[in-house]
């Protein structure tokens, strides 16, 4: 796997769970880490979002320049493609695109960094 | 939906050998057959979610959990290990019994929370640390999972 593509991959995990620390709802994941794990929402947010910066530091400009408008603009910068879809935009891939996470790609059509998934 | 539904004998793993925290992780995520950079990045991302609070939630029983791009739909795994491990749990009792789930950040049918739920609230009842540690095959800790119907 490309390491920059891991460090992205990474990234985008770290997000989402940071995200849903953040979600309010009665039966959401902040609420079951903090009933059933006993974990403290804020502090656990305050640390993910420090990890996501001190990752987001090791990125390369080039990368960078791509990711940073890619993630203020949505969620997900880095999308998974199944079965030769992208599903950040959920439009196929071209045909001649080899599917390898050897190399950073991206999708011609959202700009969303792609991961082929197994 | 039934937790029956998501286990299968090939994630059932009743003789753990690791002696951590750490190789119990990645003795669990192996059970799930991904490919090792997979399994690498699942590891760091496990490890991240212990890094908050660990995932021991008493009686032995552990839930470790996280959302990963690595899995393309809801994946879940059980293991015991014989003499439990320190876990770092709320009650600082050791864990025998490790429940994992992991699903990718979009998720279609949204299974992830139902399921940790629904694992949590199998734990929290009273008979089932002793079942756990009777079960003498994969098979008869899915005729657990059958019986509780949870």
């Amino acid at each position: 796997m490309h390491p920059q593509l891991e460090i992205l991959l990474e990234l985008q995990d770290l997000k989402a769970q940071k995200r849903e620390m953040e979600e309010a709802a009665e039966e959401s994941s902040r609420e079951i880490e903090r009933k059933v794990f006993r974990v403290e929402p804020e502090d656990a947010i305050a640390q993910l979002q420090a990890k996501i910066e001190e990752m987001e530091a090791t990125l390369e400009p080039e990368v960078m320049s791509r990711y940073g408008p890619i993630a203020q603009a949505r969620e997900r910068a880095v999308t998974p493609v199944l079965d030769g879809l992208c599903y950040g935009c959920f439009m196929a891939m071209p045909t001649a695109t080899v599917r390898t996470n050897e190399e950073l790609r991206w999708c011609e059509n959202c700009g969303s960094f792609v991961y082929y998934v197994d | 939906m039934e937790l029956r539904e998501f286990f299968s004998e090939d994630v059932i793993n009743l003789d753990l050998q690791g002696e951590t925290k750490d190789s119990i992780l990645k003795e669990l995520i192996t059970l799930l057959a991904l490919n090792e950079k997979s399994e690498g990045i699942l590891y760091k991302m496990l490890k991240r979610r212990e890094n908050l609070g660990s995932t021991g939630i008493g009686r032995g029983i552990a839930i470790p959990h996280c959302r990963s791009l690595v899995v393309n739909r809801l994946r879940v795994a059980f293991g015991r290990k014989k003499t439990a491990v320190d876990f770092k749990a709320i009650d600082d009792r050791p864990v025998s019994y490790f429940f994992l789930i992991v699903a990718p950040p979009l998720e279609v049918s949204n299974q992830y929370l139902p399921v940790l739920g629904k694992i949590a609230q199998l734990c929290r009842e009273a008979d089932v640390p002793d079942r756990l540690a009777k079960i003498e095959s994969p098979a008869e800790f899915l005729e657990l999972l059958d019986e509780k119907s949870v």
